[in-house]
């Protein structure tokens, strides 16, 4: 059976999830320990299937059994195995949380979630471990179809917020679409080493109609990514969503595009195309210099705390297109980390958001007040959480930018560096104020009104089980990421280099 | 507009797409390969079995999602005021007319699911012209007619079965050894020659793919029709 694991990331959430749409309708119950089971049999693949790639190199599975280009292959190296992992974890825990939520928040539709739920999980791992660029394309349909309905499931705005998303998402999907046809045009396959080998074999570099498709893939994968301008669709969506919604999407659709972009860039294209040919790095890294700023800024005015960190999304976007288009080694190995760090910082945050919620049912910063004395578990998870994403060592987002401001160093973009110290600034000014609120309430200076009221819920009540424990395992992660990542690194370095993508000065 | 003029001639039998191994191969290994004899099914089914096997997950995705939105369950007890509820008289022209089209309708979509190894067509084919012939007695008659056919849960089993059909084939090769959808295997279970399951298998993941296509289809078209109550159509 080992052989067949990059096959058994896929399939046991892909089946449950049509079997939760079978069964579930009538025993609502069944829902919540198939969608945890079957996740962690994916989660358990991911491991065996990174074991083997640090083992033995890059696996190759071709479905069906035809050899590519003509059938469909898993093709997986260390940068996928690793998302993988980050991926199906970061569902599981997503999936553990959600056990209380779905049903209050969805009391009709428990079995209907789920199976989307799972279905998005199912898209998103299949872009992640493809090796197909239109087998991508059909993944980043599944994924993006189940998180528009799993958005718009969410109270009245969502809708509106999810009807946004759609039109913004098909418009990139069809970006996307486009420029993969263009190249098939001009290669005759769809296999993305296999074009990437063909336009090197006829010297495709030149040709206008390669550059085309290369800024629609771009523009298309930068859409779905909320890459700043083109970002308008994510804060409402991910605010206004069901809490477990957005739990499950911030923290991964905008990841796994940024992996696609990493692919698409690395594999399909090749550095020399990318980085050297088309001499765009300095523009890019300057509108991700916008986009971290604007994101960061955005966030500052927000009081409404999902809100916030959807702004902090789009910051967080901002460093990982700069640092792959740093076109520095370093840059590139910060990049990565931080796709797998910022996916595990985003879902602590996004969980203690809905915890609040759920706990409060406030949706604005006032929520915090006085939440130390209540549930203080739950705020250490968050607080590892929030240091994370202000970047204090030994948590994960330490390491990432300090990979990122080395890469800006190294490559000499130091606006970029400049950006992400501010950008970290500003995360540290709202995060301590959300800590400030929580230690001494919101207004001091009202004394009898509040003692009053605080004298009244003085008492502990932590969240329940369901929702603590994978918060704090998540804080956990970030800790073990943070101290184990030279291991990590050692990963990542594997498979950037052999790409010879400049290192140190130029 | 300069990507256009780099393009190859239309039509031009040496363009890269046409020149290429890919289709060179498609074309001549195909019957060899699969006994399938119209390619298009062979690529649609086989080759690229797994993105067809994920098109019917979003199309399941989609009906999901729309029962997901729309679908609002009223209180059990609340009866919808009898002049409220549109009763149509039975018409007879249009009565007899449905009456006479609706099988012949479903005949020929299974005939369009079945035939699809030798002509165009197919399960996606097949099933959207099976789900119309519900959605014409849903237009005739009424909502509440149809629905007597294809009630609410019977809509979601068959369209959970088919893609269950369709993935079933592909975990069944999983268990007998071999990689996921490699229908090949299959002729330790059916008793032929593995290319001959090949083209047993393809024409069986078709009519799961028919299956959840019809399903949909009916359900989007109720629940876009009905207001998500599932009482009264148009």
């Amino acid at each position: 059976m080992i052989e067949q694991s990059p096959a058994l990331i896929l399939i046991p959430p892909f089946l449950v999830a049509i079997l939760v749409a079978l069964v579930g309708f009538r025993y609502q119950k069944v829902c919540f320990p198939l969608t945890v089971l079957s996740l962690a049999g994916s989660v358990v693949a991911c491991v065996v299937t990174l074991m083997r790639v640090i083992e033995g190199g890059t696996i190759r599975y071709f479905i069906a059994g035809w050899a590519p280009p003509f059938g469909i292959e898993f093709r997986i190296d260390g940068l996928n195995a690793l998302v993988a992992v980050t991926v199906s974890s970061v569902g599981l825990l997503a999936a553990i949380y959600s056990k209380n939520r779905v049903p209050a928040e969805n009391p009709d539709k428990v079995s209907q979630y789920y199976t989307l739920f799972l279905l998005l999980i199912t898209g998103l791992l299949g872009m992640v471990i493809t090796g197909d660029a239109f087998n991508l394309y059909v993944m980043l349909e599944v994924a993006a179809l189940t998180s528009y309905a799993l958005i718009a499931m969410g109270p009245k705005r969502a809708t509106l917020a999810a009807y946004k998303y759609v039109i913004m998402g098909t418009i990139g999907a069809s970006f996307y679409l486009l420029g993969v046809g263009y190249l098939y045009i001009k290669t005759g396959s769809l296999n993305m080493f296999d074009i990437h080998e063909v336009l090197k074999a006829n010297d495709l570099f030149g040709s206008p109609a390669v550059l085309v498709a290369f800024i629609m893939i771009t523009v298309g994968v930068w859409i779905k990514m909320a890459f700043f301008p083109l970002h308008a669709w994510l804060p409402n969506s991910y605010a206004y969503a069901p809490t477990t919604s957005s739990a499950i999407l911030g923290p991964l659709v905008t990841k796994v595009m940024i992996y696609v972009m990493i692919r698409l860039t690395l594999t399909v294209f090749g550095v020399e195309y990318t980085f050297i040919q088309l001499e765009w790095s300095n523009i890019v890294v300057w509108m991700s210099v916008l986009a971290i700023l604007a994101g960061s800024i955005s966030a500052l005015a927000q009081t409404d705390l999902r809100k916030m960190l959807a702004f902090l999304i789009i910051a967080e976007v901002g460093y990982m297109v700069g640092g792959v288009w740093l076109a520095d080694e370093t840059g590139m190995i910060g990049a990565i980390y931080h796709i797998i760090a910022d996916a595990f910082m985003t879902l602590c945050v996004f969980l203690f958001a809905g915890i609040l919620f759920a706990k409060t049912g406030k949706r604005d910063l006032s929520a915090m007040d006085g939440q130390f004395k209540k549930m203080p578990l739950t705020l250490v998870g968050f607080l590892v959480g929030a240091f994370s994403l202000i970047g204090i060592p030994p948590t994960a987002g330490f390491f990432s930018k300090w990979y990122l401001i080395q890469g800006g160093i190294n490559s000499g973009h130091y606006e970029y560096v400049i950006a992400l110290l501010i950008s970290s600034l500003i995360n540290a000014v709202l995060f301590f104020r959300m800590i400030e609120i929580a230690y001494f309430g919101v207004k001091p200076a009202e004394g009898h009104d509040h003692n009053h009221s605080s004298d009244h819920d003085s008492g502990r009540s932590e969240a329940s089980a369901s929702m603590l424990i994978p918060l704090l395992i998540t804080a956990a992660i970030l800790l073990l990421i943070g101290i184990f990542n030279k291991d990590l690194v050692a990963i990542i370095t594997d498979f950037v280099s052999p790409f010879n993508i400049a290192s140190g000065a130029r | 507009m300069s990507a256009v003029s780099d393009f190859p001639d239309w039509g031009d039998p040496h363009s890269p797409a046409n020149s290429y191994r890919l289709s060179q191969g498609y074309i001549t290994d195909t019957f060899p390969q699969t006994s399938v004899p119209n390619m298009v099914t062979a690529v649609l089914a086989d080759y690229r079995g797994y993105d067809t096997m994920f098109e019917t997950v979003v199309i399941f995705t989609a009906g999901i999602a729309i029962i997901g939105i729309l679908r609002r369950y009223g209180p059990k007890d609340k009866v919808i005021p009898e002049q409220k509820l549109y009763k149509k008289e039975p018409d007879l022209i249009v009565e007899t007319t449905c009456r006479l089209m609706i099988p012949i309708i479903q005949l020929f979509a299974l005939y369009v699911v079945a035939h699809g190894h030798h002509s165009p067509g197919g399960g996606f084919q097949g099933g959207v012209i099976f789900g119309a012939s519900f959605i014409l007695l849903a237009l005739a008659r009424d909502l509440q007619a149809a629905q007597k056919w294809v009630p609410e849960s019977r809509i979601l089993k068959l369209a959970g079965t088919g893609i269950f059909i369709y993935a079933g084939f592909g975990f069944l090769c999983l268990l007998l050894g071999s990689n996921f959808l490699d229908y090949a295997i299959l002729h330790k279970v059916m008793g032929v020659t593995p290319i001959e399951a090949r083209s047993h298998s393809m024409l069986g993941v078709e009519i799961g793919v028919a299956f959840t296509v019809t399903a949909i289809m009916f359900s989007i078209y109720s629940n876009l029709a009905s207001n998500g109550y599932m009482k009264e159509g148009l």
